[in-house]
């Protein structure tokens, strides 16, 4: 219990860090919401533009796209806020040593390091995601009600999903010394992660459930919250984040044992 | 020739530059070239495949297969992301190191941004007249689309040059760069074929310069532009060039009165 609690207060500081620096750089706020705005309309209208020359896409009416592109947002929106600049700092930790600092204190190096920035401004966008959800549901066939709740659960599904894979992607950087290719290549794949999986031929489909589970980030949630999913689909995130898991703890506990700390 | 002979060594800088970082560049080939037309071919999959069509807005799934493959020779071509190195420039100061030399800075970087576009489009060039013997292209064609998207390319720049100079008001211009980015990946053809858009709805994309990045290249390419239209878009590229030399004159004028040089 101490423990959890000696957790919660480090990370409680970050956030009062982080909003400090914030409200410091107020046009972030504003510029950040612009372009994700933007970049949700071009999602729109790609879908929209589709649907005005057919009703259905692999059986999926336009309601229940523009249900997953709200699932989508609100994942990635979670992702963004609490974890992604962790993310692109990850490398500078690595390549210039500030990951000594981190070594030396009481407390997991991991947790520190992927805990250290959050881009509150984003939060916002979780909302957004949720409101498109919202306008969407019912010509989805989303039934609403307690099912909410799962929503929650779901997302938080497709931002660990999210978190997983991209430390798989990141965690490389104790070999490469340069992570601007990997993380690229990255957010190539990450592509797949916009449209429904339920529109891929089966070889990408059997990637996006797997060894690049880019599918849990919103379309399984999505298949999950208007169809139900099999209970074989249930075991393989459970195992696919199990798997993500023990490769993750492997490669920093190798990647650990290869860290020079350069710059001391 | 001292005019001429910064130039060639900013394009010889340009080239050096891309392949110094081979890997990054070949990441950024694929990643640009193969998930984009790797997602559009699943979505015409999923149209055609499962869902049962045999005609979307006139073109069949060969039609929706061949200009994918065919946009993606001048998807290469257009524009880079030197107009965010602009912005950087102004953000951060080092703008005054260029200002202090015999070079015009908005042209200087747009030279050894467009080198390694230099080297795609050699690449494209040479794929595409593969391409004109095996699906019996037209030579002229492919000469003409390719020098449509160059021309492109250099509107593309001309654009986000002047658009980089928000950065003099309000110290970043990222997320305007950013926005222009996103729109032009919708509206320059290289997501969907533009005849896909609604036609009470086509004036928006041929209000913009970009569907002459590549939907008009693959157009012509694909000879479904009669020669008066091909001779329409050039004369259009011609007027939007000078409209985007207009604008780099003005904004440039007015921007660097209000130049801080930040941290430079």
């Amino acid at each position: 219990m101490a423990l959890i609690q000696k957790y919660f207060s480090v990370y409680l500081i970050q956030i009062k860090n982080n909003f400090v620096r914030e409200a410091v750089y107020r046009t972030n706020f504003l510029t950040s919401m612009v372009v994700d705005v933007i970049w949700i309309f071009v999602e729109f209208s790609f879908f929209s533009i589709i649907y005005a020359n057919t009703s259905q896409i692999a059986g999926w009416n336009k309601d229940q796209v523009f249900f997953f592109l709200g699932v989508f947002f609100a994942s990635d929106a979670l992702f963004s806020t609490f974890l992604q600049r962790n993310f692109w700092n990850f490398s500078d930790l690595v390549n210039k040593g500030e990951l000594d600092i981190l070594l030396t204190k009481p407390i997991h190096p991991l947790f520190l390091a992927l805990s250290r920035w959050i881009n509150l401004t984003s939060i916002f966008n979780v909302f957004f995601g949720i409101a498109i959800m919202l306008r969407y549901s019912d010509g989805a066939g989303f039934t609403g009600g307690w099912k909410w709740f799962l929503v929650l659960f779901w997302l938080v599904i497709g931002m660990i999903t999210q978190t997983l894979v991209r430390f798989a992607f990141s965690v490389w950087i104790f070999w490469t010394e340069r992570s601007f290719a990997l993380a690229r290549l990255y957010f190539q794949f990450f592509a797949f992660a916009t449209k429904p999986d339920v529109i891929y031929p089966k070889l990408i489909r059997y990637m996006l459930l797997t060894f690049l589970p880019f599918a849990f980030i919103s379309s399984i949630p999505t298949r999950a919250l208007l169809f139900g999913l099999k209970p074989m689909e249930y075991a393989l995130v459970g195992v696919v984040f199990l798997a993500f898991f023990i490769l993750d703890s492997v490669l920093w506990k190798k990647g650990l044992k290869r860290y020079q700390s350069s710059s001391s | 020739m001292p005019s001429l002979s910064w130039r060639i060594a900013a394009l010889k800088n340009g080239f050096q530059d891309a392949v110094a970082y081979r890997l990054e560049f070949l990441f950024e080939v694929i990643g640009h070239a193969i998930v984009p037309v790797a997602v559009q071919c699943v979505i015409w999959y999923a149209l055609f495949d499962l869902g049962g069509a045999t005609q979307i807005a006139g073109m069949t799934y060969h039609d929706f297969i061949l200009y994918t493959l065919t946009s993606m020779l001048f998807s290469q071509i257009r524009g880079g992301d030197h107009d965010f190195e602009l912005q950087e420039m102004i953000r951060s100061g080092t703008l005054s190191n260029y200002m202090l030399k015999p070079v015009g800075v908005v042209e200087f970087v747009y030279i050894r941004g467009v080198a390694p576009k230099l080297l795609l489009t050699g690449i494209s060039f040479i794929l595409g007249l593969i391409g004109t013997f095996v699906l019996h292209l037209n030579i002229f064609n492919l000469c003409a689309a390719m020098l449509l998207a160059l021309i492109g390319n250099v509107i593309h720049y001309q654009l986000g040059a002047a658009l980089a100079t928000t950065a003099f008001l309000w110290e970043e211009a990222f997320s305007v760069l950013m926005v222009k980015n996103m729109v032009v990946g919708l509206l320059s053809g290289e997501m969907i074929p533009l005849t896909l858009i609604p036609s009470q709805y086509a004036w928006v994309w041929k209000s913009t310069p970009f569907y002459l990045y590549v939907f008009g290249p693959t157009q012509i390419l694909l000879g479904k532009w009669t020669m008066v239209q091909t001779l329409e878009s050039f004369l259009v590229a011609g007027v939007w060039l000078c409209v985007g030399y207009a604008l780099i004159k003005i904004t440039w004028f007015f921007g660097i009165r209000r130049y801080l040089s930040l941290g430079g």
